[in-house]
């Protein structure tokens, strides 16, 4: 990490930035004033505008990043605080995780070998369902692109909460634990805030299924990579 | 003090993910440190070793800006805009479709093994 002006300008900037992000969306409540898009739209239209390298921006950026591996840690809090929840209804949250996360890893990496990717890309868009830090730790540590990744992981998010409900009803998932496992395996933060509006039930359900899918994931996006590649 | 509470307490996580990566290293695993660091923090609570209030407020406090931890990454797309501009842009219904397909599977499976525990419960 490099400690200079520019890199203090660069943090201090997304800092701001993040903050209004946040001020707008929960102004407004609307699913394309996500905080993480507007702010990401924003700060690539400032880095384009003023023609700063995203290797400079990084400086800064860093700083900011270092934050992920704990958070990663911190996510061992709210799945303990759960663990009763956990503990009633093992088989199905078990069964449901290991389902969606097996289908989602391999599809995601049949579908990017068949259209004839780099391995690189297969790599990055393997952990595409995962909450976004354990992903971009995952993608780095099987050789793909930590950023593009994340990148993924928000298009995996949006796809969630904008088709996610019509889905649900049209397979007849219509259970707290149907909806709020299927949208926390596959959408993680994103699909958790949507299960909120089902209800508490469902936003504790896929709250626990985004940590507990996010841990199945990274132990096996190594073993299906060495499999199918 | 809250705040320094807070702050021992995010001290304590960043040991967990210290030790994680430690063991990443030296056990040579394929996954991130933090998600050992992870896996520690969530055995020591559940076994009671370690209690919840020590570590309560640091993790809610780290967790309710999570996103903003991942923004400079996410900013990096800025760099892969000739990737979208071609065949890359056929990865983005790539990662729709299978994202669909993995809430199809987890939402059905979790669905159907709860109905089927809750009818073999009302048979005894």
């Amino acid at each position: 990490m490099e400690f200079s002006p520019v890199a203090a300008l660069f943090a201090a900037l997304t800092i701001v930035i993040y903050v209004i992000a946040n001020f707008f969306y929960l102004r407004f409540r609307k699913t394309p004033l996500n905080p993480v898009l507007t702010a990401t739209v924003s700060l690539v239209l400032i880095l384009v505008v003023f023609d700063v390298p995203y290797e400079t921006y990084m400086k800064g950026g860093d700083w900011i990043a270092t934050l992920l591996g704990p958070a990663v840690v911190a996510l061992a809090v709210p799945l303990y605080k759960h663990r009763k929840l956990l503990q009633d209804n093992l088989m199905p949250i078990a069964v449901g995780i290991v389902a969606g996360v097996v289908v989602g890893l391999i599809s995601g990496t049949l579908f990017t070998m068949w259209l004839g990717f780099s391995e690189e890309l297969i790599y990055t868009v393997l952990p595409k369902s995962l909450t976004t830090p354990v992903a971009m730790q995952v993608a780095s540590t099987i050789g793909g692109i930590p950023s593009l990744a994340a990148v993924f992981v928000m298009v995996a998010g949006f796809t969630g909460i904008l088709f996610g409900p019509y889905l649900l009803q049209m397979l007849g998932i219509n259970s707290p634990i149907g909806r709020g496992i299927g949208l926390g395996t596959s959408a993680h933060g994103l699909g958790t805030a949507k299960a909120f509006e089902y209800g508490p039930e469902d936003a504790s359900m896929s709250s626990v299924a985004m940590t507990l899918s996010a841990v199945l994931g990274a132990l096996l996006s190594p073993l299906v990579a060495w499999l199918l590649i | 003090m809250k705040i320094i509470r807070i702050v021992l307490q995010l001290l304590v996580l960043y040991g967990f993910l210290l030790i994680g990566e430690a063991i990443q290293t030296l056990l040579n695993l394929p996954m991130p440190g933090s998600i050992i660091g992870f896996l520690l923090l969530f055995l020591v609570l559940l076994l009671k070793i370690y209690p919840l209030e020590w570590i309560d407020v640091g993790a809610t406090f780290l967790l309710s800006f999570l996103s903003l931890y991942f923004i400079p990454a996410t900013v990096g797309v800025v760099e892969y805009g000739p990737l979208f501009s071609g065949k890359g842009v056929l990865l983005l219904p790539i990662v729709i479709i299978s994202t669909l397909l993995t809430m199809a599977a987890a939402g059905l499976a979790s669905q159907t093994t709860a109905n089927r525990s809750t009818a073999g419960k009302e048979e005894m």
